[in-house]
C-alpha cells in the first residue's frame, strides 16, 4: 500500500517523459501470458522501452499487486477492498473496476523475479533521464528505505551531476542503508545525515531506529530527533505566525474600510459587509465577461476588476452617504439601524440578480501554487493577499496623511464649523469621505473573492469581525487598525490547535468584549479633553 | 498632609495633571476653609475648568492631594461618590434633564436616598413637596413647574441647575461661570440668588466677568497656566503685577 | 410601598392594555374552541399559534424598549436572552419527552444518544421539573445580563461601543451553541417536543392555553414595565439616558441604575423566549443570530421607543406585515424590512404611537384605540 502510494506520487511527473503509446500496453499485458519461467524475458521487454510509465506496474508485480482480469487477460494494478478487488489502470493508475475475487488472477513472480524487478525499476526510474523522475525516486526510496535499491543507488550517485538529485540520493541510500546489514559506524553516520537533512520526514524512520537493539544507533537517532523536534517547534510556531498574519490581513482588508467611515467619520455602517459583497461580486462579472469575450485575459481579471469594484461600491456609498447617512449625523445609533436596513436591500438585490447560491470566482495562474521556505509552505493566494492588505493600508495611509483630500477630511472630523468657515465644503468632504471608505471595502471584496464563498451572505460573515478589529485597535487610528487586525489574527490561529477553531474565536470574541471594558477606546486610545467633545 | 488639610474644606496640595504631554495643572495649591465663598479668575486655559473636574472625580490628577472635609482623599473616588459626600457641580453650559419637567428635575436632584430600591419605591411626602416648592419660589420658576425643562430660556435653565444644585444641599458648591450669556438684569438676579446660597453653603465660583466678581465681594484665586498666580481680595490681585502682566493687562 | 408602586403603575393608559391583553386571553381561546369550526367568529387554530408567537414577540420588544427607549441602552443582543429563556423551557420539554424519543432512551434525549453519549449532562439536571426549568427561565438570562452589564456599565461602555459588543456577545453564543460538545443539540437544537405539564402539546387547548399565557404574561410584564417607569427610578431612567454624566455629578450610582434595567429586561426576554419555543415547537441556535436581535430593535423602533404601547403595536404590526408578505411575495420581504428601517430612522423616529400621541396631547384617550387596532389586526 505504502508503495503504491509513492507510485501514485511518481506518476504525475512520468507525463511528460512518455511519448506516445509505443506498445507499452502491450507489453505489460504481456505478463498475463506464458509460464513463469516466460517472466523475466517479459520484463527485460518492459525495461527496454525505458519508459518510466511502466514503473508502477513492476513495483505492483514486484509487491504481489498485479493482478489480470480472466475474461480479456488484461493487466491491472489491483488493490483489495473486502474479497472484492478494485482494478485500476496499470499507466494512469485510474480506477477501472470493481471485480470479485474469482474473476481475477495475480501475476506470478518468485524472489529471482523480484530481485530483477527491484534492479530494472532502480534503472528506470534513478537513471532515468529526466531529473524530476530520479529526484522522485530517490525520495520514494527514502521513505520506504528499500534495501534492494542499495545497489541501483549506489550505481546512480556515481554518475549523478544533478546536485539536488545528489543530495535526494544520497539521503535515500543512508536511509536504505540503516535498514541493511551495514557496519554500526556506517549507519550512525546514516543516522545523522538522515537527521540533518530529511527533516520531518525523517522522524518515522528514527523513531523505529530509537529501539535498535544496537545502543549507539539508538542514540544516535535519539538525539536527531530531539534536535528535529526542537526545529520542527520553530518551524510550526512560524507556520502558526504566518496562517495568523494572513488571517491578520483578511480581517485588515475587511476592516481598513470601516477604519475610514467608523474610525474617522464616527458613522457606523452596518452595510459595510455588504459594500465588501458588492467588490467580490463585481469580480464574478468582471470574470464572467472575460470567459466569455476574452478567455486569453483571464490572468488579469483581477487587475480589472480592482478599479471596477471601487468604483461600484464607491458609488453606493456615495449615494447611501447623500441619500440616507447625511440626515443622522449625530444620531449614531439611528445610523446603525438605518445602514442595516440598507444592507438587507442589498444582500436581497444581490440574491434576485444573482441567486442564492455561491458564486464561482477562479484564482488566475499567478494565485495558484505553494511556495516552500524551509519549513514553511506559503499558498500563493495568501501571499497575495497579505501583500494586497499592506498596499492597500499604506495606499490609504498616504492619501490620508499625505493628499489634499486627506488634510481635508482631518479638518472636518476634528472640527466641523471651523473646516466650514474656512471654505472646505463640509458636505463634498463628507461624502467623498464615506466614499472612499465604501470603495476600499469594495476592493478587499475583490481580493476575498479569491478564499471565500462568493455569496450574498459573504459581508454578514465579516462585519462582526471588522468591528471587533476597529474597537479593538482603537477608533480613529489606522496604525490601530493594523495591529488589531494582525493580533486578532495571529492569536486566533495560536488558539486554534488547542480550542478548535470555532471555540478559538468565541474566546477571541469574550476577550475583545473584556478588554473593551478594560480600555473603552481600544488599543491606540486618544486621550485628554479632545476626546469629551 | 492630613495635618495641614484638617479643619479646612477643601484642600489641594502640589496637583498636576498632564493630556498628551500637555499640562493642564501644574503643581496647583488652594485651600478653602468651612463657610467660604470664592471666587476664581484667569485667562482661557489657566485649568479652572479641569481644576473643577478633578475636584468632582471626573479627572484624576497625575500627582498631588486632593482632600475634601478635611479627611476624605477625593482621588479615591468617583463622581458619584463625591456627589453623595456633599460637593454639588454646576457647569459652565446649563445641563439639566431636558425631558423632564422642571418639577421633576428638582425632585432628581432633592438629596434623598439614591439607591435603585429606593427610588423604585419612593414615594413624595410633604416635606419633598414643601422643599420644591420652596426652591421654585427661590428660583423664580414656579409658574413653569410643569413645563419640560428644554423648553425654558437660557437664564432659566442656569436657575434650574442652581435650585438644583439647592435641592441636592451640598456641604460645597462648585459653580463654572453662572452669568455667561446672561443679560445684566438676569447677571444681577444670580449674584442674588448666589450670595443667599453662600449664606449656608461653600461656595466656588468660577468667573470671567469682572463685574459680577466684584459684586459677589469674597477673596479672589487667579489662576495662569495651571497653577495659582495670586490670592486675595479682588483689589489686592487686580494691583499684582503678575496679574497685571498674564491676564488684565492684556 | 408596593401598593403605590402598582397604584402609579396603573395609569389610564396602562389599564385599556391591561384589560386588552386580559381580555385578549379570555376571549380569542373562547372563540377557538367553543365555537364551530364555521362560525364567523370563529378563531382558526394556526391563527392561536400565530398570535401567541407575536405576543411572545411582543414581549421581547417590550423588555428591549425598557432598556432602549428609557435608558438609552441600545442592546443589538436581546436575542440571546429571548433564546437562553427558550433553551431553558426547551430543556424541560425534551426531558418531558422520555422513552417516547425515537431511540427510547428514558434519560437521554435523542441527540445525546445519537452522539453516543452515556450520561446526562450536569447541567441537564433538573429540568425534567418545570419549577426548576421556570426559575432557570429568568435566572439564566438574568445571570448574563448581570455578569455582562456588571462589566460594560462599570467600565462605563456605552453607545455604539456597547451595542457592538452585545451583538458580539449573541455571536459568540450563536457559535458556542451550534457546538454539538456543548451538549443543546448543536445545529438541530431542541425538538420533538411531546408534553407541557403533563398536556399534550400539540392538542388544541393547550394551545390555547399558551396563547393565554403569552397575553397574561405581556400584562403582567407591562404592569411591571409602567411601574418602574412611573417611579422615581424611571425618572432617573430618562435623566441617565439624556445627561447621564449629569446624574452621576447628581449622585446617582449610574452602573446600578443601568445593571438593573438590563437584568429586569432580559429575565423579560427570557420569558418571552420561554413561551415562544412550545409555540412554535423548536429552539434552535439560528435564534442567537445577530440579525434576529436587530430586528427586535426595528420592531420597538416602529412602534415607538421611549412610550410602553409602541413596542407592542411595532412588533405585532412588523411580524404581521412579515407573514402577509413571506406568503404573498417572498422574494420581497428583506427589500420590505431594510425600506422600513431605512424609513423609520429618516421619517418616524419616535415611532407610530409617539407621533400619534405628538398629535393628540390633547386627546389622551387616543394612543389607546391604536393597541386596539393592532390586537384586531392580528386577528384577523
Amino acid at each position: 500500500m505504502k508503495r503504491f502510494i509513492a507510485a501514485l506520487f511518481i506518476l504525475p511527473m512520468l507525463f511528460s517523459g512518455a511519448g506516445a503509446d509505443d506498445g507499452l500496453i502491450e507489453r505489460i499485458d504481456a505478463l498475463a501470458t506464458g509460464k513463469l519461467k516466460d517472466r523475466a524475458a517479459q520484463i527485460e521487454a518492459i525495461s527496454e522501452t525505458g519508459d518510466a510509465r511502466a514503473v508502477p506496474a513492476l513495483q505492483a508485480l514486484r509487491d504481489g499487486s498485479l493482478y489480470f482480469r480472466k475474461s480479456d487477460k488484461k493487466v491491472f494494478l489491483a488493490e483489495k477492498s473486502g474479497s472484492d478487488f478494485v482494478l485500476k489502470d496499470p499507466l494512469t493508475a485510474a480506477e477501472v473496476e470493481t471485480l470479485s475475487k474469482s474473476a481475477v488472477r495475480k501475476v506470478k513472480v518468485n524472489n529471482r523475479l523480484r530481485r530483477q524487478l527491484t534492479a530494472v525499476i532502480g534503472s528506470m526510474t534513478l537513471e532515468s533521464p529526466d531529473p524530476g523522475t530520479r529526484l522522485a525516486a530517490a525520495r520514494t526510496i527514502f521513505k520506504t528505505g528499500d534495501v534492494s535499491a542499495l545497489e541501483a543507488l549506489e550505481a546512480a550517485i556515481r554518475t549523478e551531476q544533478n546536485a539536488d538529485v545528489l543530495a535526494a540520493m544520497e539521503l535515500a541510500r543512508a536511509s536504505a542503508l540503516l535498514k541493511s546489514d551495514a557496519e554500526t559506524f556506517e549507519k550512525v553516520k546514516a543516522v545523522e545525515l538522515v537527521g540533518t537533512r530529511g527533516g520531518r520526514d525523517a522522524v518515522p524512520l528514527l523513531k523505529e531506529l530509537e529501539s535498535s537493539q544496537d545502543e549507539s544507533i539508538a542514540q544516535a537517532a535519539g538525539k536527531q530527533i530531539a534536535q528535529i523536534e526542537k526545529a520542527q517547534v520553530l518551524w510550526n510556531s512560524a507556520q502558526t505566525v504566518w496562517y495568523g498574519i494572513s488571517l491578520g490581513s483578511v480581517l485588515l482588508l475587511a476592516a481598513i474600510g470601516l477604519a475610514v467611515t467608523f474610525g474617522v467619520m464616527g458613522v457606523i455602517n452596518m452595510a459595510h459587509g455588504e459594500m465588501v459583497m458588492l467588490g467580490a461580486y463585481t469580480t464574478f462579472v468582471v470574470q464572467e465577461v472575460i470567459r466569455g469575450s476574452f478567455p486569453g485575459l483571464f490572468d488579469y481579471s483581477l487587475l480589472m476588476a480592482l478599479p471596477l469594484a471601487f468604483l461600484v461600491a464607491g458609488a453606493c456609498g456615495f449615494a447611501m452617504e447623500r441619500g440616507i447617512i447625511r440626515f443622522l449625523y449625530g444620531r449614531p445609533l439611528e445610523t446603525l439601524l438605518a445602514t442595516w436596513g440598507v444592507s438587507l436591500i442589498l444582500q436581497q438585490a444581490i440574491r434576485t440578480i444573482f441567486g442564492p447560491t455561491n458564486r464561482e470566482v477562479g484564482n488566475p495562474s499567478w494565485m495558484s501554487g505553494a511556495y516552500e521556505l524551509g519549513g514553511l509552505t506559503l499558498t500563493a493566494n495568501r501571499l497575495w493577499i497579505v501583500v494586497f492588505a499592506l498596499i492597500v493600508f499604506a495606499a490609504l495611509f498616504l492619501v490620508l496623511k499625505r493628499t489634499g483630500f486627506g488634510l481635508q477630511m482631518r479638518a472636518v472630523t476634528q472640527n466641523r464649523k471651523m473646516a466650514s468657515s474656512m471654505g472646505i465644503r463640509t458636505p463634498w468632504v463628507d461624502a467623498l469621505t464615506f466614499a472612499l471608505g465604501s470603495g476600499i471595502a469594495g476592493i478587499a471584496g475583490v481580493a476575498l473573492s479569491q478564499i471565500a464563498n462568493v455569496s450574498p451572505n459573504l459581508g454578514q460573515s465579516y462585519i462582526i469581525d471588522s468591528f471587533m478589529v476597529v474597537v479593538f485597535g482603537g477608533v480613529g487610528n489606522l496604525w490601530g487598525t493594523l495591529v488589531g487586525a494582525m493580533t486578532l489574527g495571529i492569536a486566533n490561529k495560536f488558539l486554534e490547535p488547542y480550542a478548535g477553531a470555532v471555540l478559538a474565536k468565541i474566546l477571541i470574541l469574550v476577550f475583545i468584549i473584556l478588554f473593551i471594558q478594560k480600555r473603552p477606546r481600544g488599543l491606540f486610545a486618544l486621550k485628554g479633553r479632545a476626546v469629551e467633545a | 498632609m492630613t495635618k495641614t488639610a484638617k479643619g479646612s474644606l477643601l484642600y489641594l496640595d502640589g496637583v498636576s495633571v498632564a493630556f498628551d504631554g500637555f499640562k493642564a495643572i501644574n503643581n496647583l495649591s488652594l485651600v478653602l476653609e468651612p463657610g467660604e465663598m470664592r471666587a476664581i479668575i484667569g485667562p482661557n486655559g489657566a485649568g479652572k475648568t479641569t481644576m473643577m473636574d478633578i475636584v468632582t472625580g471626573k479627572t484624576r490628577p497625575d500627582t498631588g492631594d486632593v482632600i475634601f472635609d478635611g479627611e476624605v482623599d477625593l482621588t479615591r473616588h468617583d463622581e458619584t461618590d463625591i456627589a453623595a459626600l456633599g460637593i454639588g457641580r454646576k457647569f459652565q453650559k446649563p445641563t439639566v434633564f431636558e425631558s423632564h419637567t422642571v418639577e421633576d428635575n428638582l425632585e432628581l436632584a432633592l438629596d434623598r436616598r439614591r439607591g435603585v430600591f429606593a427610588t423604585l419605591f419612593y414615594d413624595q411626602t410633604q416635606k419633598d413637596r414643601e422643599a420644591i416648592d420652596r426652591i421654585l419660589e427661590t428660583t423664580r420658576l414656579t409658574a413653569r413647574r410643569h413645563e419640560r425643562a428644554a423648553n425654558l430660556s437660557h437664564g432659566q435653565k442656569q436657575w434650574l441647575e442652581i435650585g438644583m444644585l439647592l435641592a441636592q444641599n451640598p456641604k460645597l458648591l462648585l459653580v463654572d461661570e453662572p452669568v455667561a450669556g446672561m443679560t445684566d438684569a438676569e447677571t444681577e438676579e444670580t449674584a442674588r440668588l448666589l450670595r443667599e446660597i453662600a449664606q449656608n453653603h461653600s461656595v466656588v465660583v468660577v468667573e470671567h466677568d469682572m463685574g459680577f466678581v466684584r459684586e459677589l465681594d469674597v477673596k479672589v484665586t487667579v489662576l495662569a497656566e495651571g497653577s495659582v498666580l495670586a490670592e486675595g481680595s479682588l483689589d489686592h490681585v487686580s494691583n499684582d503685577s503678575k496679574v497685571i502682566e498674564n491676564y488684565l493687562g492684556r | 410601598m408596593i401598593t403605590s408602586f402598582v397604584f402609579k403603575a396603573l395609569d389610564r393608559r396602562a389599564i385599556w392594555v391591561i384589560a386588552v391583553l386580559v381580555g385578549l386571553a379570555v376571549l380569542v381561546p373562547l372563540l377557538n374552541l367553543a365555537l364551530p369550526a364555521g362560525h364567523p367568529l370563529h378563531v382558526p387554530n394556526y391563527a392561536i399559534s400565530l398570535m401567541g408567537k407575536y405576543l411572545t414577540y411582543a414581549l421581547l420588544a417590550l423588555a428591549l424598549d425598557l432598556v432602549w427607549g428609557y435608558c438609552g441602552i441600545l442592546s443589538l443582543g436581546h436575542g440571546a436572552f429571548f433564546a437562553l429563556g427558550g433553551y431553558a423551557m426547551g430543556m424541560y420539554l425534551m426531558r418531558q419527552i422520555g422513552a417516547r424519543g425515537v431511540y427510547g432512551d428514558p434519560v437521554l434525549p435523542d441527540f445525546m444518544v445519537f452522539l453516543n453519549w452515556q450520561e446526562l449532562p450536569w447541567f441537564w439536571y433538573g429540568f425534567d421539573q418545570f419549577w426548576f426549568a421556570a426559575i432557570m427561565i429568568v435566572l439564566v438570562p438574568g445571570a448574563l445580563a448581570f455578569v455582562f452589564g456588571w462589566f460594560a456599565f462599570r467600565s462605563r461602555v456605552t453607545g455604539v461601543y456597547l451595542s457592538i459588543i452585545t451583538q458580539a456577545m449573541t455571536y459568540a453564543l450563536l457559535l458556542a451553541f451550534f457546538r454539538n460538545e456543548m451538549g443543546f443539540g448543536g445545529n438541530n437544537g431542541l425538538t420533538d417536543f411531546k408534553d407541557i405539564l403533563g398536556y399534550a402539546i400539540q392538542a388544541d387547548t393547550t394551545r390555547a392555553a399558551l396563547f393565554s399565557a403569552s397575553a397574561l404574561a405581556l400584562a403582567a410584564a407591562f404592569l411591571i414595565c409602567s411601574g418602574i417607569v412611573r417611579s422615581k427610578f424611571g425618572k432617573v431612567l430618562v435623566a441617565v439616558r439624556d445627561a447621564e454624566s449629569r446624574s452621576r455629578f447628581f449622585g446617582y450610582r449610574v452602573e446600578n441604575v443601568k445593571l438593573f434595567v438590563f437584568v429586569v429586561s432580559a429575565m423579560m426576554a427570557g420569558v418571552a423566549g420561554a413561551l415562544y419555543v412550545p409555540q412554535v415547537g423548536i429552539i434552535n441556535p439560528g435564534e442567537f443570530a445577530p440579525a434576529n436581535s436587530i430586528e427586535v430593535v426595528i420592531w420597538t423602533a416602529v412602534g415607538g421607543r421611549g412610550t410602553l404601547v409602541g413596542p407592542i403595536v411595532g412588533a405585532v404590526l412588523v411580524n404581521a406585515g412579515k407573514s402577509v408578505f413571506t406568503a404573498a411575495f417572498p422574494e420581497f420581504w428583506l427589500f420590505a424590512l431594510g425600506a422600513l428601517f431605512v424609513a423609520v430612522t429618516l421619517f418616524l423616529p419616535k415611532g407610530i404611537v409617539g407621533a400619534l400621541s405628538g398629535l393628540a396631547t390633547r386627546r389622551p384617550r387616543r394612543p389607546a384605540p391604536v393597541i386596539r387596532d393592532a390586537a384586531g389586526e392580528a386577528a384577523e
